[in-house]
């Protein structure tokens, strides 16, 4: 058998046999196994592990005891077997010690040190030994070399605890960023898909498709009927289902009201309405509500398409329409040699009566036209029928024939001739201007030409209407707010009382009131504006009054 | 054989004689160390004798590769015991029991015709609450003077987690040579087994 010689590793060693070497040995055996529990310490990353096992080592390293460790932050931490709450008096007497080590009392302890714990960031707090006899200067020493080393281990494990935070903290910055960046990613795109659908013309069916491969769900398109435009995906229904009018315009209203994607059964809808009266519905068959927000956004996005190209085709059904009255006009002008540089004037017919009788009232209009021999271009504008026109016609005569042709009552307004067409809005703004006057302030239905209309006429040229204002403030003023006041029709009472030249019956046949009526309220005329109503200057000005206020609300009306 | 053998842990060479304490935290620090131990001594094709705390550490090591480099078994090459059949035979530890353990193994070793071992012990057995475990200090250091005379390295593993600082003190008191972190620190002054029976007598 081969045996170990004496080796140079430290096995077997000559040692030396008397007590003071062995007594040093010791000493160095004891700092030996202190460096170790500094490897230990070191390698550590755990603050308890570390204090621990620096408590637990004493024991072997000398007839002392580590009681525990005070941090600067006021905790106490006790080593296993000692004391559990802070002792007594130690946290002021620590308080006075600053970083230095030095003695302390603590109760039923002969000897007590603090020693400061120092990290890389200065102190932390004091380790607390404690002994039964006051040991030795090496052993002091030792304690000191523990108590230093400790306070490193305890710095960089605290230092490295706040590393993981801090990474922990960045991983998951890193994760929401991530996160961010790939909800960007698809909503890049989201965009980039639907606003190729937009430019490039593929129209509804491109959209329903575009937005189907984005969120891999059936899509469908319908008008505000509930009938299908377009349909992307698989399980397309035939036939495709409709719902009761009712029900439908109930989701419609929920659809305005909410202004964003509707969960409405399987389906996430959306309302698309680039104008009141143009209006479709995009929706996501999604009957597993596994819709996300990336598919909403999409969705949302989809139906701004969806809205302009809704818009785009009202738009081309709008010009379509404007190209076709141009060609008319053109016909009319060119083909058919109609003369247009003849003096013209615009005639403004309004019908009482709902839009959908437009087409009837311009109807008879040009068989009215036609039966006074007049020619000239007729068409319907803002719910009346315009006329422009060379001739000149009795125009009460044709309202009576439009009026007993559609049975409805009606208006004429008739402007002033113009010499060229580029004079025509003036002709039309006086018809119209003339159309007021006869339905407000002048008794009956018929006609009402502004050449005709006298102080009429003339008020309504003034440009700066500030001392008509003041002139009806001054003789109608108290009737005015009156009126305005309790909702009466004083104002209106004298004007046609003053028209009538004073004739209670006609005038009260005007008003489709009593006699006795009407004569209460000039009384109450009389008293509000304390004139005498017989006097020839007061019933000028009053009429005068009457008249520009009537000229006054129609210009009002204009605007 | 005079000169350092590999370890097989770190890089490390021991020389003959060797009793090393080596420091480790978790299972998966002694299973590195154990693997690297063993299979540098399977390689070289020394006599391994292990002792571990678990059945199931025993079976991860029987599939070592060997020195024809595939797994067990390994003809005799390599013993496993459990501390119930070595450290803690009778119920309890007995210093001489143990040293007598090593010295009968080393020896029917030699007669197997090997001539190098590697010996390895798995200290946690010495936390369980059994007689005799208060000798584990003076075991150690006792077991210096076998090591001292037989072609034969010693890893004796203490794991951090479950060990006390006192014990890490006074197994590097008594170790001539204590591992930690990879690193091998050597203890010139380490009390020997004659001075450590007179320091522990009354």
């Amino acid at each position: 058998m081969l045996r170990a010689s004496p080796s140079s590793n430290g096995a077997m060693r000559a040692r030396p046999g008397n007590a003071e070497d062995e007594s040093l040995r010791e000493r160095l055996g004891e700092f030996r196994a202190l460096l170790v529990i500094s490897l230990l310490m070191a390698e550590s990353v755990s603050e308890d592990q570390i204090l621990d096992l620096a408590a637990s080592s004493a024991a072997g390293l000398g007839a002392w005891r580590i009681d525990g460790y005070s941090f600067t932050d006021g905790q106490w931490r006790p080593s296993i077997g000692g004391c559990a709450p802070s002792p007594a008096g130690l946290a002021r007497q620590l308080a006075a010690l600053g970083a230095v080590s030095s003695k302390v009392d603590l109760p039923g302890r002969r000897w007590a040190w603090a020693y400061p714990l120092r990290g890389v960031g200065g102190l932390l707090g004091h380790l607390i030994a404690s002994s039964d006899q006051e040991p030795s200067a090496e052993q002091r020493f030792m304690i000191q070399v523990l108590a230093q080393q400790t306070g490193v281990a305890v710095s960089n494990a605290r230092l490295h605890a706040k590393e993981r935070a801090t990474a922990a903290e960045l991983a998951v910055t890193n994760t929401a960023l991530a996160e961010t960046v790939t909800n960007l990613r698809r909503s890049m795109d989201i965009h980039q898909r639907l606003t190729q659908v937009a430019v490039s013309g593929e129209g509804q069916p491109g959209i329903a498709k575009a937005l189907h491969e984005l969120t891999g769900m059936p899509v469908a398109i319908e008008d505000r009927y509930g009938n299908l435009s377009a349909w992307a995906g698989p399980g397309q229904p035939d036939p495709y289902p409709k719902e009761s009018f009712a029900k439908r315009e109930q989701l419609l209203r929920r659809l305005i009201r909410a202004g964003q994607p509707v969960r409405d059964g399987e389906r996430l809808s959306l309302l698309a309405s680039p104008r009141s009266d143009v209006i479709g519905v995009l929706a996501l068959i999604d009957p597993q509500r596994r819709a996300d927000s990336a598919d909403l956004v999409a969705l949302e996005h989809g139906g701004t398409v969806l809205s302009m190209e809704l818009a785009r085709l009202r738009g081309i059904a709008d010009t379509e329409l404007r190209l076709r009255r141009d060609l008319v006009h053109d016909l009319l002008a060119e083909a058919l040699a109609y003369d247009l540089r003849r003096p013209h004037r615009v005639v403004v017919v309004e019908g009482r009566g709902r839009t959908q009788a437009q087409d009837a009232l311009l109807t008879a209009v040009r068989r009215a036209m036609r039966l006074a021999r007049q020619t000239g271009l007729c068409e319907t504008w803002s719910g009346n029928v315009a006329i422009v026109t060379a001739g000149q016609a009795d125009w009460d005569q044709m309202c009576r024939v439009i009026m007993s042709d559609v049975g409805i009552r009606c208006h004429i307004g008739v402007g002033g001739a113009c010499g060229r067409p580029a004079e025509l809005p003036r002709s039309l703004r006086e018809a119209g201007l003339a159309l007021r006057l006869q339905k407000t302030l002048l008794h009956g239905g018929g006609a009402c030409e502004y050449p005709k209309l006298g102080i009429f006429r003339m008020l309504a040229g003034i440009s700066d209407l500030t001392d008509v204002d003041t002139f009806v403030r001054e003789w109608l003023g108290s009737l005015l707010d009156y009126d305005a006041r309790r909702k009466a029709e004083l104002v209106h009472t004298l004007t046609q009382y003053l028209e009538h030249g004073g004739n209670y019956d006609a005038t009260a046949a005007e008003l489709s009131v009593h006699k006795s009526t009407l004569k209460y309220r000039l009384q109450r005329i009389r008293e509000l504006t304390g004139l005498e109503l017989n006097d020839p200057d007061v019933h000028f000005n009053l009429q005068l009054a009457t008249r520009a206020w009537g000229t006054l609300q129609a210009l009002h009306d204009e605007r | 054989m005079t000169g350092p053998v590999p370890s097989g842990i770190d890089e490390i060479g021991l020389l003959p004689g060797s009793h090393v304490c080596a420091f480790y935290r978790g299972d998966a620090d002694r299973d590195r160390l154990l693997t690297g131990y063993l299979g540098a001594g399977l390689t070289a094709g020394d006599k391994c004798i292990c002792i571990v705390d678990s059945a199931g550490t025993a079976k991860r090591l029987e599939a070592l590769p060997g020195a024809s480099g595939e797994p067990g078994p390994f003809d005799g090459q390599l013993d496993i015991h459990l501390p119930e059949s070595t450290y803690l035979a009778d119920g309890e530890f007995t210093t001489s029991d143990m040293l007598t353990f090593w010295t009968e193994n080393m020896i029917k070793a030699e007669i197997e015709g090997y001539s190098f071992y590697r010996l390895v012990g798995e200290m946690t057995w010495a936390l369980r609450n059994v007689p005799g475990v208060e000798h584990l200090v003076g075991y150690e250091s006792e077991l210096n003077r076998v090591t001292s005379s037989y072609p034969v390295i010693v890893l004796c593993l203490y794991d951090l987690d479950r060990f006390s600082g006192e014990v890490v003190v006074n197994v590097v008191k008594t170790h001539p040579q204590v591992l930690v972190q990879g690193i091998l620190v050597e203890n010139p002054y380490y009390i020997g087994p004659d001075e450590f029976l007179r320091s522990a007598s009354p």
